[in-house]
């Protein structure tokens, strides 16, 4: 059962002594409060991390705070006692006093390392990195030093990861990542022989898309045949060509494996997979046929289609994601508005 | 402070010294080596990420790929030592690859945590308020429960007391299922326990939040979810730690209080052997013969 106001009551004077101890400036980064749906998200794990440099404290928590709750969740602490539950508020002004030592002189630099934070996750999630997002989870108040802030964390993420941080629309403030290794597919999905594994796939993509989004395991085994691979037999590229498509796919969730319902006795199908659909297109997977082909993606008339549909569902879901961002940077009145000219 | 020789751009000590980054980590008075960094690493660093989460095996062959690529007559660092060498490069970014144990079958898994945090910022701007709460809410049945193990239906019956949004149960049982595709929940049998990912990125934050719920191991003393406890005294152990304790041993007793373990004693973690199963497992005919 959920834990009793007692021993939260405890455990929120215990980090209250230790946030004492190290001087916290993440009081001095509250930021005012504002109606903020996803408050909670801060309150959740609610009060910002005390041992350390409370640089993560700046980060994500604080960003999605709104209205402090101070009720039965964990509130920050400030360094009063007589506050336990003291609101971001309080917390701020107490927390100036505390600026004490050491963090004075470079007070960017924890927001620098918030940010790098938020990108790493952004890249090894490889979600697009906007300045709106950056400046609204991390930033915040400091967005006069957003350039600076922006600079050190990309030299520190170039200099430890190889990658590269790149404004990819100076009118939009959309940034990627470079990796300057030049990584390519295969590795990514760590092999380190290198078995390129891209071929089984994008054949296996164009052979489920192409047979209505969802292909028997005989039919997919059957073009492979054609090219001389066999689920049975050691391939002198692919290994073991049952086991990449069965597990190895499945499980970097490339492909779905699975029982085709009411099938007795059971016979298995193939689907993409969720990584399949964000990390390529119909379009693309259909030009690859067509090449193999040596024709073009419009020999294929109702795959055509479908794929045409595809990219502008996602051409339409990429705008919606553009503008849900631009109401909620204007909703908080925080952003650069210049960043947020609106998407067609 | 070490953050700010770090980050500030003009101390000595962090400079790129041609392709290889070199930081001196001065931390609380400790020396320690200087760690260098090379595109080796950033390499593995990538790859790492990439994946999230990863098992020692599969490490470890991302370490000699790297080293493959970049610098084959190198010899290969140590595990150990190749991961020390790039915490203390990533420790001035309060960042690590920290090295986990499976709580179940004690395989060996590796994933860059953040340090500066006790709460779940990645999770953070992955959910919605009232997703976290139901993790939050998840979190805290399993911390507090006897098995590790929240049912499905005990963690159902909080949708009420979510904050934010009202979710209703169907729904909450999808975003159960979103944390178990992103490795922050397991899913056994209708039941959930935490990911060995989450016990890796959370432990600290569980730690701090829950220490008096929280079960602590009496062998590695880390943090424990799931493991054996002893009937009289009711110390506790991981499942691996308890393998490693009473390995070959034919009258296991318990460390504290000497009474007879009661418990079925697991198998040592074998890496080799799970290889084999996994192979065997999924081709019947070829690759026989594996070189060793």
């Amino acid at each position: 059962m959920p834990r009793g106001q007692k021993s939260k009551l405890r455990a929120r004077e215990k980090r209250h002594q230790a946030r004492c101890e190290n001087q916290d400036l993440g009081a001095t980064q509250a930021p005012v409060a504002e109606g903020e749906s996803s408050s909670s998200a801060n309150l959740l794990f609610g009060d910002r991390p005390q041992n350390l440099p409370a640089a993560e404290t700046l980060s994500i928590p604080e960003a999605l705070q709104g209205a402090p709750s101070t009720t039965n969740t964990i509130a920050p602490v400030s360094c009063t006692s007589s506050n336990e539950g003291a609101s971001n508020q309080d917390e701020k002004s107490l927390g100036s006093s505390r600026e004490a030592e050491g963090w004075q002189e470079d007070p960017l630099s924890k927001k620098v390392v918030s940010l790098v934070h938020f990108l790493l996750q952004k890249y090894e999630k490889k979600e697009p990195i906007t300045k709106g997002d950056m400046i609204k989870f991390v930033i915040r108040k400091d967005k006069g030093h957003f350039n600076e802030i922006l600079k050190r964390a990309s030299e520190h993420i170039e200099l430890a990861f190889g990658v590269d941080l790149k404004e990819v629309d100076p009118i939009r403030h959309y940034y990627a990542f470079f990796s300057k290794l030049d990584l390519t597919y295969d590795e990514t999905t760590s092999d380190e022989e290198k078995i390129p594994k891209t071929g089984l796939l994008m054949i296996a993509l164009g052979v489920i898309f192409m047979n209505g989004n969802r292909a028997p395991e005989e039919a997919v085994w059957e073009i492979m045949n054609v090219m001389g691979v066999y689920a049975d037999r050691k391939h002198f590229l692919y290994g073991d060509p049952r086991k990449v498509m069965t597990k190895d796919l499945v499980q970097l969730k490339y492909l779905e494996y699975q029982q085709v319902p009411d099938s007795d006795p059971p016979r298995y199908e193939f689907l993409w997979g969720p990584r399949a659909h964000a990390e390529t297109s119909k379009m693309k997977v259909l030009e690859f046929v067509a090449k193999m082909h040596d024709t073009v993606p419009s020999a294929f008339p109702s795959c055509y289609e479908e794929a045409l549909r595809d990219e502008e569902q996602r051409a339409q879901a990429r705008v919606a994601a553009r503008a849900h961002t631009a109401a909620m940077a204007n909703a908080r009145s925080r952003t650069t508005s210049s960043s947020f000219s609106h998407a067609k | 402070m070490l953050l700010k020789l770090v980050l500030n751009s003009s101390a000595h000590c962090a400079q790129p010294i041609r392709n290889s980054y070199r930081v001196c980590s001065h931390m609380q008075g400790s020396t320690r080596r200087m760690g260098v960094m090379t595109d080796v690493h950033r390499r593995f660093l990538q790859l790492l990420m990439t994946h999230g989460v990863l098992e020692e095996w599969d490490v470890k062959r991302l370490q000699r790929h790297c080293y493959k690529v970049h610098d084959r007559n190198a010899t290969v660092d140590k595990l150990e030592d190749f991961i020390n060498n790039i915490n203390s490069v990533l420790e001035s970014l309060y960042i690590e690859i920290k090295r986990g144990v499976t709580e179940d079958d004690g395989r060996p898994i590796y994933a860059l945590v953040n340090l500066a945090t006790t709460s779940i910022s990645k999770m953070a701007t992955d959910f919605a308020e009232n997703e976290l709460d139901l993790f939050r809410k998840a979190l805290e049945l399993i911390i507090d429960s006897e098995t590790g193990f929240a049912s499905s239906t005990n963690i159902l019956n909080l949708v009420d007391q979510l904050k934010g949004k009202k979710m209703r149960k169907k729904e909450a049982e999808q975003v159960l299922q979103k944390f178990v595709q992103s490795k922050w929940l397991i899913e056994k049998e209708g039941e959930f326990t935490l990911h060995g990912r989450a016990i890796l990125e959370m432990e600290q934050y569980i730690r701090e939040t829950y220490p008096d719920a929280v079960k602590i191991c009496n062998i590695c003393h880390s943090l424990l979810i799931q493991g054996q406890s002893c009937e009289t005294c009711g110390i506790r152990m991981h499942l691996p730690c308890v393998a490693k304790y009473f390995q070959s041993n034919a009258e296991p007793r318990c460390p504290h209080c000497n009474d007879y373990w009661p418990h079925e004693i697991p198998e040592v973690f074998d890496p080799e052997k799970q290889r084999e199963a996994g192979i065997s497992k999924s081709n019947k005919k070829s690759l026989r013969s594996r070189q060793h």
